[in-house]
This record gives structure tokens, sequence and C-alpha cells, in this order.
């Protein structure tokens, strides 16, 4: 498995989904988007936001009209609709579900929201939907885990997840 | 249009030097990154841009010093680790080149009025736009 060299590959990087975002959230904001509202809206340079725009517009996420106002295309608008409920959709299932705290949720989504597949993210939806449904299983559900001891006792030996030694200790701590 | 304050006057001149320091870290990096015989084509003029943004960028400093300031530098320059040809790195540097020349432009449309800004501000402009044209017209475009 090679995943990891996929990210290089990956035209929609970190930087260029907070781009194309930024794009959407102007156009919403005061109807056009530029490339000095872009760099003051990310606090960066305009050079640099540039540089960022160019391989979006060679992909056909980002257009520019001849007053240089940028609009994102019908694929860029869907990129950003599915990027953004990516977010949303991480964020509740970390805070809401896993009981993560609701800023740390919110930034680990940011760092997540362009690289989850479509396809996990559907299940996500489905988990969220069975987690937060009144269903008797799905309360019971959310009875066991809220009451859940996540300690390894009496020994990390007798953890059947951690058959490759304790993974709560080797992820770190609270940081 | 209301005058500017000098605090925003030096929130502008500090983002016009951002663009500087960044544009000379960005020539820096396409020196190096030119593979082949482009080298010969390129790399001098892209080694005299490193020194003449810095001198740029030193100018803006200078500006912002005059006013009772001191320049504030915030960048962050990701330059990945792609040989490039001639023709590919003079494009990279014409895009931050116009970027940081439009900004010199809405700077002056800012400070309009303000004679000596004016003429400070025209000055960059003048010396970004022929950076631009040079790079142009090396493109041939």
């Amino acid at each position: 498995m090679e995943t990891w060299k996929e990210f290089d590959q990956n035209i929609i990087t970190h930087s260029a989904a907070h781009h194309l975002m930024a794009v959407d959230d102007l156009i919403h904001q005061f109807g056009y988007a530029r490339v000095s509202d872009i760099a003051r809206e990310l606090s960066i340079t305009r050079g640099s936001v540039s540089i960022s725009l160019k391989p979006l517009k060679e992909a056909g996420l980002l257009l520019q009209d001849e007053n240089k106002h940028l609009r994102l295309s019908e694929r860029g608008r869907q990129l950003v609709a599915a990027i953004k409920t990516k977010r949303v959709l991480i964020q509740r299932l970390l805070s809401s579900v896993l009981g993560v705290d609701p800023t740390q949720a919110e930034i680990d989504a940011c760092k997540m929201e362009h690289l989850v597949s479509n396809a996990t993210a559907q299940r996500m939806v489905s988990f969220l939907k069975f987690v937060e449904s009144d269903q008797d299983q799905a309360r019971r559900f959310r009875e066991c885990w809220a009451a859940f001891d996540p300690s390894c006792a009496p020994s990390t030996n007798s953890c059947a997840s951690c058959s490759d030694g304790c993974m709560a200790e080797r992820v770190g701590g609270t940081n | 249009m209301a005058r500017l304050t000098t605090q925003e006057i030096v929130s502008e001149l500090n983002r016009a030097f951002a663009e500087e320091v960044e544009a000379a870290t960005r020539y820096l990096h396409l020196a190096s990154a030119v593979r082949g015989m482009d080298r010969l084509l390129v790399e001098k003029f892209l080694r005299e841009s490193v020194n003449e943004t810095i001198q740029h960028a030193e100018v803006i400093g200078q500006k912002i010093r005059s006013l009772g300031h001191v320049p504030q530098l915030e960048i962050r320059v990701v330059c990945p680790a792609e040989p490039l040809t001639a023709r590919a790195a003079l494009r990279h540097a014409l895009t931050f080149e116009e970027a940081a020349l439009e900004c010199y432009q809405d700077l002056l449309r800012k400070v309009e009025g303000d004679v000596p800004l004016e003429e400070f501000v025209r000055s960059q402009i003048a010396v970004e736009a022929e950076h631009v044209a040079q790079i142009r017209e090396l493109l041939a475009e």
C-alpha cells in the first residue's frame, strides 16, 4: 500500500481546499472573490494565492472573468460542498459520538475534511444516522458507550483490541 | 475616499513587504530548481531578481520605519521539489510578480491624495511593471 503517495498527487491539498472554500465564502458574502480578498481572508500574500490558484484553474475548478473575479465551476462547487459537508460530519462524529473536545474536533475535522473519500463519508453518515436515531439498539449503544471504561484493566495483556501492545499508550497523551 | 490612518498605511505596506520578501525566497528557489541547459538561460536573471526583490523589500521597510513603525513580516512559502524548465520558472515568476504589481496598484488607489505616499507607490509600480514586462518579454507572450 502506497496510499501516502496519493496525498502528493492529490490536487486538493489542505491549502487548496481552504482556497476553494475562501472563494465560496467570499462569493456568499460579497458576490465576488478576487485574489486580494482571498489573500486577506487567509492572511497570506497575493503571490501565494496566485500560485495556489493556478493548478485549481488548470483543473477546471475555478474560473476567472476579464475583471479578474473568481468563481467556482460546477465541479468546484460540488467539491466545496462535499468538503464542507465532510467537515461537519467529521466534527459531529468526533464531538457528539466520540466525545472529543469540540475545539479539538473542529481542528481535526479541518485536517481531514479534504482527505476522506466519499465512500467513507457515506458510511459515516449512515453511522451517525444510526447512533442519533431513536431505535432501541441505538439508545443501548449510546448508553453502553457512555458507560464504557476504556482503561486496560486488569492488564494490557488481556485487551482484545491491542494484540500488538497497548494502542492507547502508543497513540500518546492528549495534546 | 477617506484618508487611511497611519496604522492602516503601515498594514498595507507590511503586505507589500511580505510580497517582496516572499518573492525573493521564491526566486531563490526557482534559481535552484531549473535543471539542465535551461540554467544557462535564466539562472543569472533569477539570481539578480533575488537581489532586486530584496532591495524592493528594503525600500518598503525603510518607508515603514519612516512612519515610526517596525515592519511586521508574516509569510508562508512552500516551494515543491520539482525540476523546472526555464519557461516554467519564468511563468511562475510572472504569476507572483503580477500579484505584487496589483498589490501596489491597489495601494495607490487607497493613498490617493497623500502626495508623498502616492509618489512612493507610483515609483514602486514603475519598478514592478518593468520587471513584469521583462519577464513577459523573455517568455515572448
